[in-house]
Protein backbone atom coordinates (compact mmCIF):
# COMPACT_ATOMS: atom_id res chain seq x y z
CA UNK A 1 0.00 0.00 0.00
CA UNK A 2 1.15 3.50 -0.84
CA UNK A 3 0.17 5.98 1.85
CA UNK A 4 -0.02 9.60 0.75
CA UNK A 5 -0.32 12.32 3.38
CA UNK A 6 -0.31 16.10 3.14
CA UNK A 7 -0.31 16.69 6.89
CA UNK A 8 -1.81 19.86 8.28
CA UNK A 9 -4.72 22.08 7.56
CA UNK A 10 -3.77 23.60 4.22
CA UNK A 11 -4.73 22.14 0.84
CA UNK A 12 -2.19 20.52 -1.48
CA UNK A 13 -4.11 20.12 -4.76
CA UNK A 14 -1.03 19.61 -6.93
CA UNK A 15 0.08 16.43 -5.12
CA UNK A 16 -3.43 15.03 -4.58
CA UNK A 17 -4.38 15.44 -8.28
CA UNK A 18 -1.19 13.93 -9.64
CA UNK A 19 -1.26 11.09 -7.13
CA UNK A 20 -4.87 10.31 -8.10
CA UNK A 21 -3.88 10.18 -11.77
CA UNK A 22 -0.97 7.85 -10.96
CA UNK A 23 -3.21 5.66 -8.74
CA UNK A 24 -5.32 4.87 -11.82
CA UNK A 25 -2.23 3.44 -13.53
CA UNK A 26 -0.87 1.40 -10.62
CA UNK A 27 -1.70 -2.11 -9.44
CA UNK A 28 -0.88 -1.19 -5.87
CA UNK A 29 -3.46 0.17 -3.44
CA UNK A 30 -3.22 3.89 -2.71
CA UNK A 31 -4.62 5.56 0.41
CA UNK A 32 -4.61 9.36 0.58
CA UNK A 33 -5.04 11.84 3.40
CA UNK A 34 -6.14 15.04 1.64
CA UNK A 35 -6.93 17.51 4.45
CA UNK A 36 -8.82 20.51 3.11
CA UNK A 37 -7.81 19.93 -0.53
CA UNK A 38 -10.79 20.71 -2.81
CA UNK A 39 -10.04 18.05 -5.41
CA UNK A 40 -11.56 14.68 -4.55
CA UNK A 41 -9.65 11.60 -5.76
CA UNK A 42 -11.46 9.20 -8.12
CA UNK A 43 -8.97 6.37 -8.44
CA UNK A 44 -8.11 5.63 -4.83
CA UNK A 45 -9.40 5.66 -1.27
CA UNK A 46 -9.04 8.89 0.63
CA UNK A 47 -10.01 10.69 3.82
CA UNK A 48 -9.51 14.21 5.07
CA UNK A 49 -8.32 13.90 8.66
CA UNK A 50 -8.01 11.10 11.19
CA UNK A 51 -6.97 10.88 14.85
CA UNK A 52 -3.26 10.38 15.34
CA UNK A 53 -3.40 6.73 16.40
CA UNK A 54 -5.48 5.75 13.34
CA UNK A 55 -3.22 7.61 10.97
CA UNK A 56 -0.16 5.96 12.49
CA UNK A 57 -1.66 2.56 11.63
CA UNK A 58 -1.61 3.62 7.99
CA UNK A 59 2.05 4.63 8.27
CA UNK A 60 2.78 1.25 9.85
CA UNK A 61 1.10 -0.77 7.10
CA UNK A 62 2.42 1.21 4.11
CA UNK A 63 5.14 -0.02 1.76
CA UNK A 64 6.15 3.53 1.03
CA UNK A 65 4.99 6.93 2.31
CA UNK A 66 4.57 9.85 -0.10
CA UNK A 67 4.14 13.13 1.73
CA UNK A 68 4.76 16.85 1.92
CA UNK A 69 8.06 17.87 3.51
CA UNK A 70 6.54 18.54 6.94
CA UNK A 71 8.33 17.54 10.13
CA UNK A 72 5.30 15.68 11.53
CA UNK A 73 5.10 13.40 8.49
CA UNK A 74 8.87 12.92 8.32
CA UNK A 75 9.20 12.08 12.04
CA UNK A 76 6.21 9.71 11.95
CA UNK A 77 7.54 7.87 8.89
CA UNK A 78 10.90 7.62 10.68
CA UNK A 79 9.18 6.14 13.74
CA UNK A 80 7.85 3.27 11.57
CA UNK A 81 11.05 3.02 9.54
CA UNK A 82 9.17 3.61 6.27
CA UNK A 83 10.78 4.47 2.93
CA UNK A 84 9.84 8.03 2.14
CA UNK A 85 9.24 10.17 -0.95
CA UNK A 86 8.94 13.87 -0.19
CA UNK A 87 7.09 16.43 -2.29
CA UNK A 88 7.86 19.88 -0.82
CA UNK A 89 5.00 22.37 -0.71
CA UNK A 90 5.96 25.49 -2.66
CA UNK A 91 5.09 29.10 -1.96
CA UNK A 92 4.69 29.93 -5.65
CA UNK A 93 1.64 27.65 -5.85
CA UNK A 94 0.15 29.02 -2.62
CA UNK A 95 0.70 25.70 -0.85
CA UNK A 96 2.56 27.20 2.08
CA UNK A 97 3.41 30.70 3.36
CA UNK A 98 7.15 30.41 2.58
CA UNK A 99 9.59 27.89 1.12
CA UNK A 100 10.88 26.40 4.37
CA UNK A 101 9.90 22.88 3.24
CA UNK A 102 12.76 23.05 0.74
CA UNK A 103 15.21 23.38 3.66
CA UNK A 104 14.26 20.15 5.39
CA UNK A 105 13.84 18.44 1.99
CA UNK A 106 17.46 19.26 1.11
CA UNK A 107 18.64 17.84 4.43
CA UNK A 108 16.62 14.66 3.89
CA UNK A 109 17.98 14.38 0.34
CA UNK A 110 21.48 14.24 1.87
CA UNK A 111 20.25 11.25 3.91
CA UNK A 112 19.15 9.31 0.83
CA UNK A 113 15.46 10.24 0.74
CA UNK A 114 14.00 10.86 -2.73
CA UNK A 115 12.68 14.39 -3.17
CA UNK A 116 10.24 15.06 -6.00
CA UNK A 117 10.52 18.70 -7.05
CA UNK A 118 8.70 18.20 -10.38
CA UNK A 119 5.52 16.16 -10.13
CA UNK A 120 6.18 14.67 -13.57
CA UNK A 121 8.86 12.60 -11.78
CA UNK A 122 6.54 11.26 -9.09
CA UNK A 123 5.35 8.11 -10.85
CA UNK A 124 8.89 7.06 -11.71
CA UNK A 125 9.92 7.69 -8.11
CA UNK A 126 7.10 5.52 -6.75
CA UNK A 127 7.65 2.64 -9.17
CA UNK A 128 11.42 2.57 -9.37
CA UNK A 129 12.96 4.80 -6.80
CA UNK A 130 15.43 3.40 -4.42
CA UNK A 131 14.42 5.60 -1.57
CA UNK A 132 15.03 4.87 2.08
CA UNK A 133 13.69 5.54 5.53
CA UNK A 134 14.96 8.31 7.78
CA UNK A 135 17.25 7.06 10.49
CA UNK A 136 16.68 8.84 13.77
CA UNK A 137 20.05 9.56 15.29
CA UNK A 138 20.41 8.27 18.82
CA UNK A 139 23.26 10.66 19.58
CA UNK A 140 21.14 13.77 19.97
CA UNK A 141 21.13 15.03 23.51
CA UNK A 142 18.44 17.68 23.17
CA UNK A 143 15.96 15.90 25.45
CA UNK A 144 18.58 15.12 28.10
CA UNK A 145 19.87 18.68 28.27
CA UNK A 146 16.36 20.11 28.33
CA UNK A 147 15.59 17.85 31.29
CA UNK A 148 18.72 19.08 33.09
CA UNK A 149 17.66 22.67 32.45
CA UNK A 150 14.18 22.03 33.91
CA UNK A 151 15.64 20.14 36.89
CA UNK A 152 17.86 23.14 37.61
CA UNK A 153 14.90 25.54 37.43
CA UNK A 154 13.00 23.29 39.80
CA UNK A 155 15.85 23.29 42.32
CA UNK A 156 16.13 27.09 42.14
CA UNK A 157 12.40 27.56 42.63
CA UNK A 158 12.52 25.44 45.77
CA UNK A 159 15.60 27.17 47.16
CA UNK B 1 7.05 23.41 39.31
CA UNK B 2 4.39 23.59 36.61
CA UNK B 3 5.11 23.58 32.88
CA UNK B 4 2.92 24.87 30.05
CA UNK B 5 3.60 23.10 26.73
CA UNK B 6 2.21 25.19 23.91
CA UNK B 7 2.26 24.39 20.19
CA UNK B 8 0.01 23.95 17.18
CA UNK B 9 -1.00 20.42 16.12
CA UNK B 10 0.89 18.72 13.29
CA UNK B 11 4.67 18.87 13.04
CA UNK B 12 5.14 21.25 15.96
CA UNK B 13 3.26 18.82 18.22
CA UNK B 14 5.11 15.77 16.86
CA UNK B 15 8.37 17.54 17.75
CA UNK B 16 7.09 18.43 21.23
CA UNK B 17 6.08 14.81 21.83
CA UNK B 18 9.61 13.70 20.94
CA UNK B 19 10.79 15.86 23.85
CA UNK B 20 8.46 14.18 26.35
CA UNK B 21 11.18 12.33 28.29
CA UNK B 22 12.39 15.77 29.43
CA UNK B 23 9.04 16.43 31.15
CA UNK B 24 8.70 13.06 32.86
CA UNK B 25 7.86 13.34 36.55
CA UNK B 26 7.02 17.02 36.23
CA UNK B 27 3.62 18.67 36.32
CA UNK B 28 2.62 19.95 32.91
CA UNK B 29 -0.38 20.87 30.78
CA UNK B 30 -0.84 21.40 27.05
CA UNK B 31 -2.27 24.28 25.09
CA UNK B 32 -2.96 23.57 21.42
CA UNK B 33 -5.58 23.95 18.71
CA UNK B 34 -8.52 21.58 18.58
CA UNK B 35 -7.80 19.07 15.83
CA UNK B 36 -7.91 15.37 14.94
CA UNK B 37 -4.15 15.50 15.48
CA UNK B 38 -4.37 16.79 19.06
CA UNK B 39 -7.50 15.11 20.46
CA UNK B 40 -5.45 12.29 22.04
CA UNK B 41 -3.77 14.71 24.44
CA UNK B 42 -4.66 14.61 28.10
CA UNK B 43 -4.36 17.59 30.42
CA UNK B 44 -4.90 19.97 27.52
CA UNK B 45 -6.62 23.29 26.84
CA UNK B 46 -7.92 23.25 23.26
CA UNK B 47 -8.33 26.46 21.28
CA UNK B 48 -10.70 26.50 18.32
CA UNK B 49 -8.86 27.29 15.09
CA UNK B 50 -10.38 27.82 11.66
CA UNK B 51 -8.38 28.52 8.55
CA UNK B 52 -9.06 31.42 6.22
CA UNK B 53 -7.50 34.91 6.04
CA UNK B 54 -10.03 36.77 8.21
CA UNK B 55 -10.82 33.91 10.59
CA UNK B 56 -7.14 33.25 11.28
CA UNK B 57 -6.58 36.90 12.20
CA UNK B 58 -9.58 36.93 14.51
CA UNK B 59 -8.27 33.75 16.14
CA UNK B 60 -4.86 35.34 16.73
CA UNK B 61 -6.49 38.24 18.57
CA UNK B 62 -8.70 35.91 20.57
CA UNK B 63 -5.68 33.80 21.46
CA UNK B 64 -4.14 36.75 23.35
CA UNK B 65 -7.18 36.90 25.64
CA UNK B 66 -7.30 33.12 25.94
CA UNK B 67 -3.60 33.15 26.91
CA UNK B 68 -4.33 35.58 29.76
CA UNK B 69 -7.25 33.48 30.94
CA UNK B 70 -5.41 30.14 30.87
CA UNK B 71 -2.08 31.37 32.23
CA UNK B 72 -3.71 33.39 35.05
CA UNK B 73 -5.56 30.26 36.10
CA UNK B 74 -2.71 27.77 35.69
CA UNK B 75 0.20 30.00 36.73
CA UNK B 76 2.96 27.91 35.10
CA UNK B 77 6.58 28.47 36.13
CA UNK B 78 7.80 27.60 32.64
CA UNK B 79 6.27 28.04 29.19
CA UNK B 80 7.81 25.77 26.55
CA UNK B 81 6.94 26.12 22.87
CA UNK B 82 8.00 24.55 19.58
CA UNK B 83 5.80 26.97 17.53
CA UNK B 84 3.85 27.81 15.39
CA UNK B 85 3.69 31.51 15.86
CA UNK B 86 -0.08 31.90 15.96
CA UNK B 87 -0.21 30.17 19.34
CA UNK B 88 3.42 30.38 20.55
CA UNK B 89 3.77 34.17 20.33
CA UNK B 90 0.75 35.12 22.50
CA UNK B 91 1.45 32.45 25.11
CA UNK B 92 5.17 33.27 25.40
CA UNK B 93 4.53 37.03 25.72
CA UNK B 94 1.70 36.64 28.23
CA UNK B 95 3.79 34.03 30.08
CA UNK B 96 6.67 36.52 30.25
CA UNK B 97 4.36 39.18 31.72
CA UNK B 98 3.40 36.67 34.40
CA UNK B 99 7.10 36.00 35.16
CA UNK B 100 7.25 32.50 33.69
CA UNK B 101 10.54 31.19 32.33
CA UNK B 102 10.21 31.15 28.53
CA UNK B 103 11.73 28.26 26.56
CA UNK B 104 11.48 28.31 22.78
CA UNK B 105 12.66 25.47 20.57
CA UNK B 106 12.85 26.42 16.90
CA UNK B 107 11.23 23.82 14.65
CA UNK B 108 13.28 21.14 12.92
CA UNK B 109 11.91 22.57 9.69
CA UNK B 110 14.10 25.68 10.00
CA UNK B 111 17.65 25.08 8.86
CA UNK B 112 18.70 28.29 7.13
CA UNK B 113 15.89 30.74 7.80
CA UNK B 114 14.23 31.96 11.00
CA UNK B 115 10.56 31.23 11.65
CA UNK B 116 8.10 34.01 12.43
CA UNK B 117 7.68 32.64 15.95
CA UNK B 118 11.46 32.49 16.44
CA UNK B 119 11.95 36.12 15.39
CA UNK B 120 9.24 37.34 17.76
CA UNK B 121 10.11 35.20 20.76
CA UNK B 122 13.93 35.44 20.62
CA UNK B 123 14.08 38.78 22.50
CA UNK B 124 12.06 37.52 25.47
CA UNK B 125 13.22 33.90 25.64
CA UNK B 126 15.12 32.70 28.70
CA UNK B 127 16.29 29.67 26.76
CA UNK B 128 16.32 29.72 22.97
CA UNK B 129 17.26 26.55 21.11
CA UNK B 130 17.69 25.85 17.41
CA UNK B 131 17.78 22.33 15.98
CA UNK B 132 20.45 22.97 13.34
CA UNK B 133 23.83 24.58 13.98
CA UNK B 134 23.55 26.50 10.69
CA UNK B 135 20.79 28.57 12.23
CA UNK B 136 22.83 29.85 15.19
CA UNK B 137 24.37 32.72 13.24
CA UNK B 138 20.95 33.83 11.96
CA UNK B 139 19.88 34.56 15.52
CA UNK B 140 22.29 35.93 18.10
CA UNK B 141 24.39 35.02 21.09
CA UNK B 142 21.42 33.81 23.08
CA UNK B 143 20.60 30.99 20.62
CA UNK B 144 22.00 27.58 21.48
CA UNK B 145 22.22 24.25 19.70
CA UNK B 146 21.68 21.19 21.93
CA UNK B 147 20.90 18.68 19.19
CA UNK B 148 17.61 17.91 17.46
CA UNK B 149 14.67 15.49 17.48
CA UNK B 150 15.66 13.54 14.36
Amino acid sequence: MIFVTIGGMRAFDRLVKEMDRIAGELDEQVMMQIGSTNYEPKNCDYFRFMPRDDIEELYASARVVVCHAGTGSILTAAKYNKPLILVPRLQKYGEVFDDHQLEIAKEMENRGIIIVYELSNLKFAIKNANTTSVKVSAGSNLTGRLKEYLDKLERLSKA
Amino acid sequence: MKICLVCSPGGHLTEMERLFPAFEGKEYFFVTHRSEYSQHLEKAHFIEYKIGYIRERITWLKTIFIAFRILFKERPDVVISTGGGEIAIPFCYVGKLLHANIVFIETLARIKTRSGAGKFIYPIADLFLVQWETLLKKYGKKAQYWGNVI
